[in-house]
């Protein structure tokens, strides 16, 4: 099912998000052919591939060489994040540059990110990705006084640093959020999350005991995958399903999300089921603790379920459904502040309160 | 064996004994104590802060075994950690102009590294930016570095003469002792930078609440009435200890309106009252407060009316500690006695008669836990200094707070001493 997944400039099908669509390839069953294609994916050297596009594309300042490209390139990584993945194929846009003042350097960037952050307007970690290195390039005072050449392989190296940080940060995330787990808890956890895994796994690593409760995360089923690899590391788990959570909550002691992005009033953005499971938590005195890394912070302030920019998904529902009858294909949701008791983020445990500070601070 | 020895074991033995009695006074004395500890601590000529540092966290590790339950002593000893970093990242950075003369003079071992300053430079920035709390600024600007910043501390300076060393080494013990004097004058004034607050909160006529005694909270009215003149005090008593009977007879000796209530009257008086004015034993990572045994029936009734409830606190009883662990949902029993008289009721108290275990307990806890929900305010004294007073809603208050003495203690992401 992975390899039928959409490489083109143009999103192929507008009724199926494009950050689903990776999502999908990444976290789906694993089939074998698609490991091998993710394998070769892994393989490919960067390196390569930045070479042979700049080269095809000529003189014109790297006209010919597409920032998409790149980014798919990059976003085929299982591991890595998709802002990281944007960060790198931004910084591949610096490497083939001919631009000789920071200026020319900036503009090109802007329209880079530009066209990367409307090439899939669904995925907020692009964006947030995108905006984080683009404020790093426009405002950043340590930029100021250098050459252009240093500044230039300066900002290369900052790119560099940050796919590490994303892989670090998942580890950073999960010592934290050791000694909220206690021997004998009960955690629900909803979605799948590269984070949310980490903390479980390194948990389990401690030799903690605990049960998880997996939601099962319809309709693309990512609870059955968290749950598969749960399994293997030999920790209980019960699958549920999204309707079950009030019914199980009374023997949940914490629940567990990870955030498809966290925004500026502290809320996140997250699978959709995250709002329910939180007002149901926030009803019966859980906390609900969300694992995110601190590029996941997005410049959005949504308002109400609606104030977003829709990210749609198939759902199957075994049976044909009327043509008169209207299917809700929305796939995420936003859980307000107030329903979160603490963020899990690279820089420390957060109060929501908190990130929107650190979101304030960052882009005042 | 060094010499400081006999005074740690002396304090721990005070600590077991529960002889210390408050936060602050405990504050004082760990500050004290470990004052004595790096003056007395001898150091060798490489690594003197690691040394340091070594010292002073196996002292820490005694105190708060001694009395898990007296969190201020934990604070301080991370305080004093992060004092000894700080000074020896300063005393690095201004090395750094040294190292550069020496390489002009053609010293061998510094001219293996290509740009010796630069490097030192950076050497100190990197624990610079271990120092400061980590936020997406400072990824940006100053990205973790990729090679992990190895224990180099003052050695990088080993190819200093003799006598250099021997002057270096005083001067660590010497800024470190003088930061922790600065520590123990904060403690010291921290009831005094609260009680400047007072007159922001309090306002004419006002009745105020408060439960069982506590010297901020003493000072903080006694401030106020200076100001304001007229304004009631109820005074919960704090069953059992029934300090707030002391606290009455303090504040009436100053001219003040006060009324003593039982604490089960708080419920029936709540609605009379503008503002509750509390003193709290800790407050934790997460804004909640461990405070004497009743204050969250108090914080309850507050709520139920929407009455404030203000938390005055000394930044020494900010503990960067989660409400969950081990160390701090261990509460304190105290003796019986204070609770009933021992003549009356030891027929049904008497394990020699009758068999197994006798009918009559007494349980007599010391701490109450407020969840942060309840906390409408959080009066400390650190911001005072720094001219920035700070009155935000108390979630985003406290965590930030936290978060600054998070980091204020070890590195960013551990908080056990």
């Amino acid at each position: 099912m992975a390899t039928e997944n959409p490489h083109s400039q143009q999103n192929s099908n507008p009724q199926i998000s494009l950050y689903y669509q990776t999502r999908a390839a990444h976290h789906a069953v694993v089939t074998s052919d698609w490991l091998a294609q993710a394998q070769a994916a892994v393989g490919r050297h960067p390196e390569d591939a930045v070479s042979d596009n700049s080269s095809a594309g000529g003189e014109e300042s790297g006209n010919g060489f597409s920032v998409i490209d790149e980014f798919n390139n990059w976003r085929k990584q299982p591991d890595l994040a998709e802002a990281v993945a944007a960060i790198r194929a931004l910084a591949s846009v610096i490497r083939s540059s001919q631009a000789t003042t920071m200026m020319e350097l900036e503009i090109e960037l802007k329209k880079a990110s530009d066209s990367l952050k409307s090439w899939d307007t669904t995925s907020i970690s692009l964006t947030a990705g995108c905006d984080l290195f683009m404020r790093y390039v426009t405002r950043t005072s340590a930029l100021e006084y250098e050459d252009f050449n240093s500044a230039k392989s300066r900002l290369l190296e900052r790119a560099e640093r940050f796919g590490e940080i994303s892989y670090k940060a998942r580890k950073i995330i999960a010592m934290l959020s050791q000694e909220f787990i206690f021997d004998g808890c009960t955690i629900l956890v909803h979605g799948f999350s590269r984070v949310v895994l980490e903390v479980l796994r390194t948990a389990a690593q401690n030799k903690k005991l605990f049960r998880v409760l997996c939601t099962e995360g319809r309709p693309d089923r990512t609870g059955l995958r968290l749950s598969n690899e749960l399994a293997k590391l030999d920790v209980p788990v019960k699958l549920l399903i999204d309707s079950a959570v009030a019914y199980s909550m009374d023997e949940v002691d914490m629940v567990f999300v990870g955030a498809d992005g966290v925004v500026e009033s502290g809320g996140i953005i997250n699978m959709m089921g995250t709002y329910q499971i939180a007002l149901v938590a926030k009803s019966m005195n859980k906390p609900v603790y969300v694992a995110a890394e601190s590029y996941k912070f997005a410049r959005l302030y949504p308002l109400d379920q609606k104030d977003m920019v829709p990210a749609l998904r198939p759902i199957d529902f075994g049976v044909p459904i009327p043509s008169k009858v209207e299917v809700e294909t929305s796939a995420r949701d936003y859980t307000p502040p107030q329903y979160l008791t603490f963020l899990f983020t690279d820089l420390g445990v957060l109060s929501p309160s908190v990130v929107s500070d650190e979101l304030i601070q960052l882009y005042l | 064996m060094p010499d400081y020895r006999g005074l740690v074991d002396e304090f721990v033995a005070k600590l077991n004994k529960r002889k210390v009695e408050g936060s602050q006074a405990t504050a004082r004395l760990t500050a004290e104590l470990l004052r004595s500890v790096v003056s007395l601590q001898k150091l060798p000529c490489k690594n003197q802060a690691s040394v340091l540092i070594e010292s002073v966290r196996s002292v820490g590790v005694q105190l708060i075994a001694a009395n898990p339950i007296e969190l201020a002593v934990g604070n301080i000893v991370r305080r004093v950690l992060h004092i000894i970093r700080e000074e020896d990242v300063s005393i690095l950075t201004s090395n750094t102009g040294d190292l550069n003369l020496s390489t002009e003079s053609g010293d061998e071992e510094i001219e293996q590294d290509n740009n010796p300053s630069s490097f030192a430079a950076s050497i100190a920035d990197i624990y610079r930016s271990s120092l400061c709390a980590p936020s997406l600024h400072a990824l940006l600007e100053d990205a973790p570095s990729t090679k992990a910043p190895c224990r180099i501390y003052t050695s990088g300076v080993d190819s200093e003469e003799k006598d250099d060393k021997h002057s270096l080494s005083r001067k660590l013990k010497h800024f470190v002792i003088e930061a922790i004097k600065t520590l123990i004058g904060d403690i010291d004034s921290c009831h005094d930078q609260i009680a400047q607050e007072a007159v922001e909160h309090i306002h004419q006529n006002e009745v105020i609440l408060t439960f069982g005694r506590s010297r901020t909270v003493l000072k903080f009215l006694r401030a106020a009435k200076e100001i304001k003149g007229s304004f009631k005090v109820f005074i919960a008593e704090g069953a059992p200890r029934c300090q707030g009977h002391v606290l009455a007879k303090e504040l009436a000796g100053q001219g003040l309106k006060s009324t003593v209530i039982g604490d089960a009257a708080v419920f029936a008086i709540i609605a009379r009252v503008n503002l509750v004015i509390v003193g709290v034993h800790a407050v934790m990572a997460n804004g909640g407060v461990i405070a004497p045994i009743g204050m969250h029936m108090v914080a309850l009734a507050a709520h139920k009316h929407a009455i404030p409830f203000v938390v005055v606190a000394g930044i020494h009883k900010l503990c960067p500690l989660y409400p969950h662990n081990q160390e701090v949902s261990l509460n304190e029993m105290r003796s019986p006695s204070e609770l009933l008289e021992f003549g009356k009721f030891s027929n049904f108290m008497d394990y020699s008669t009758g068999v197994g275990a006798p009918p009559l307990h007494v349980a007599n806890p010391t701490f109450d836990y407020v969840p942060p929900e309840l906390v409408s305010l959080l009066i400390t004294d650190v911001y005072c200094k720094e001219e920035e007073i700070l009155k935000l809603e108390n979630r985003l208050w406290t965590s930030n707070v936290v978060k600054k003495l998070v980091c204020l203690t070890e590195n960013a992401y551990s908080i056990h001493v």
